[in-house]
């Protein structure tokens, strides 16, 4: 895969030769007439990260091509893939116990024009939102994708945190997977727990070497 | 106070007669089942087969076939995709001739257990029934698409008894990555998948991923009630989640714990996880058995769509050092899968 630029030549003959594969090869497709949608959405203590990748079934790549592709050039340029990228990403919805979450663009990357008439190629957006310090306890995070109802195959999962202070309680979905309920809890930042072998075994040692002492002591008082 | 310093003696010693009573079964755990050969005999075996696949090659098939261990090509090498739509690494079976054609399926059927090579094998045959039936073009350039000639074979690190190194086969719906470091092996992230998924060759019916299909359902339908309604999602599942392309992630885990499974239903769950984890030979898959074994209380069932044999389903396996995904494409006869150990894709842990 490659980013969105590519010569005209390139890309002229690389559509010929798409086509000509769309026509021969359509029971190899992969989810011909649907629009995968698959969010994966990491949650850490002071912000929260949104993979998302798209991908058009060989049946509507065409017309998600020609969404993309204003001029009808089938060249995708950057500006044409920003302006898709911002017309998905306000189809989507973050927010925090209530609260609409802003999503900022990391990263996007576009499968190259035969790749998406293939129906193979994927458009991959990185996405996250800065979270101000949120109190101690359980909070619910819920990503809504509105994008494409018509045609969209929706996946979406809470990764396990990386954040040693978050943990996900509960995750709760629609049947279609368009809106995922994450339920996580954040312990305290500033005072994590101490792992309970540390001071058990700190603790029987002093013991152990007081009892020692006191031992010695008193075999050295009575001889 | 007398009595503290015993105390602390008694505990101590408790304490390493427990730790010894754990390495032992430990070592029991891994150690390979009656019958497999050492872990150290499999590698050394793997290690003279794959040198006889380069020794059949003249210099710019070897030249082909070998790429340093740390090449990051490795991870974007392999796919369900064809192979005209994800270029694989390596030396291509139809550019071989005949004699190194068979140095290389040596080499897997070496590596493979009898069960491991029968579905590597099936899948492949498969994708030639696929070709046949479509044709067998429709690549970029208008070159074939399918069919038995379009897999391709890689070392990543020279094959070695000592120093770890990766064996990478694969094509369209098929990508073994089989990593071996000594007498260590780990064979995640590899994708078996089928389409056709039942075909028949000479009036024999052939179903590469049937016999994990059928103990799935037969595991969902083992269930009484309440479990099965832990297990069920309540969600469509469309495709894999933590497919190529996802190395490193893990996703939260969902669905039953296998905890609360019988005795009984555990074994069911363990011979589905033997279907993906024994697709290695036997000497590598009993230590990973034990491991998966080990981890099975922290180890979730989850399902996704009717749970009547035939239906379209979707399932996941996911414990800490594992994850199997099993999304059929919208029916039965296309199937993708992956097997991935999380802290241990392309050999991270026994590689260092």
């Amino acid at each position: 895969m490659t980013t969105a630029r590519r010569s005209r030549s390139r890309t002229g003959a690389a559509l010929a030769l798409a086509l000509a594969a769309l026509a021969v090869a359509p029971a190899s497709a992969h989810r011909r007439d649907e629009y995968l949608q698959a969010a994966r959405i990491g949650i850490e203590s002071r912000r929260v990260q949104v993979s998302l990748d798209l991908t058009p079934g060989i049946a509507i790549a065409d017309s998600i091509l020609t969404e993309i592709d204003r001029d009808h050039d089938r060249r995708l340029t950057p500006e044409e893939t920003r302006a898709y990228t911002n017309r998905v990403l306000s189809d989507i919805q973050l927010s925090l116990d209530g609260r609409p979450l802003a999503l900022t663009v990391v990263r996007s990357q576009y499968a190259d024009v035969p790749a998406l008439l293939s129906g193979e190629g994927a458009i991959q957006l990185q996405l996250f939102a800065t979270l101000t310090p949120q109190a101690a306890g359980e909070h619910a995070l819920v990503f809504v994708n509105r994008h494409r109802p018509d045609i969209g195959a929706y996946l979406a999962n809470a990764l396990a945190p990386a954040d040693q202070f978050v943990s996900v309680v509960d995750q709760k979905r629609d049947v279609n997977q368009r809106e995922l309920a994450i339920t996580y809890a954040l312990q305290t930042v500033e005072a994590p727990p101490m792992a309970w072998p540390v001071p058990a075994i700190a603790g029987t040692l002093v013991i152990a070497a007081a009892a020692r002492s006191l031992q010695l002591r008193r075999e050295r008082r009575q001889r | 106070m007398r009595s503290l310093p015993r105390l602390s003696l008694t505990l101590g010693v408790f304490g390493m007669a427990i730790a010894g009573v754990a390495t032992v079964v430990a070592q029991r755990a891994g150690a390979p089942a009656t019958g497999a050969a050492p872990p150290a005999d499999a590698t050394a075996k793997i290690v003279a087969a794959a040198q006889a696949v380069s020794a059949a090659l003249d210099d710019a098939g070897r030249q082909k076939l070998q790429f340093a261990f740390d090449n990051p090509v490795k991870g974007p090498g392999w796919s369900n995709l064809p192979v005209s739509m994800v270029a694989r690494n390596g030396i291509k079976l139809g550019d071989l001739t005949p004699a190194q054609r068979t140095a290389v399926m040596t080499l897997m059927s070496t590596a493979l257990s009898p069960n491991g090579y029968r579905k590597v094998t099936e899948i492949m045959k498969g994708d030639e029934t696929l070709k046949t039936n479509q044709g067998g073009r429709g690549g970029r350039g208008g070159g074939p698409m399918f069919g038995e000639d379009l897999y391709f074979l890689a070392f990543f690190g020279a094959p070695s008894t000592t120093t770890p190194w990766m064996l990478q086969f694969g094509g369209h719906h098929l990508a073994i990555n089989l990593t071996l470091a000594g007498s260590n092996s780990s064979m995640t992230p590899s994708l078996p998948a089928a389409q056709p998924a039942t075909y028949t060759i000479e009036g024999r019916q052939i179903r590469p991923l049937g016999r994990e299909t059928d103990k799935a359902f037969e595991l969902i339908n083992a269930l009484d009630e309440k479990l099965r309604s832990q297990a069920i999602l309540s969600y469509r599942v469309a495709d894999l989640v933590l497919g190529p392309g996802q190395d490193g992630r893990v996703i939260q885990p969902e669905g039953l714990r296998a905890s609360a499974l019988t005795a009984a239903q555990q074994a069911l769950l363990l011979d589905i996880i033997r279907e993906w984890a024994g697709i290695v030979t036997d000497a590598f898959a009993e230590p990973r058995m034990a491991e998966i074994k080990a981890n099975l209380p922290q180890t979730y069932f989850a399902w996704s769509g009717p749970t009547s044999p035939g239906s379209v389903a979707y399932f996941r396996v996911q414990g800490p050092t594992l994850v199997i995904e099993y999304a059929p494409q919208g029916n039965v006869d296309h199937i993708h899968t992956i097997y991935r150990d999380p802290t241990n894709d392309y050999g991270k842990k026994i590689a260092k």
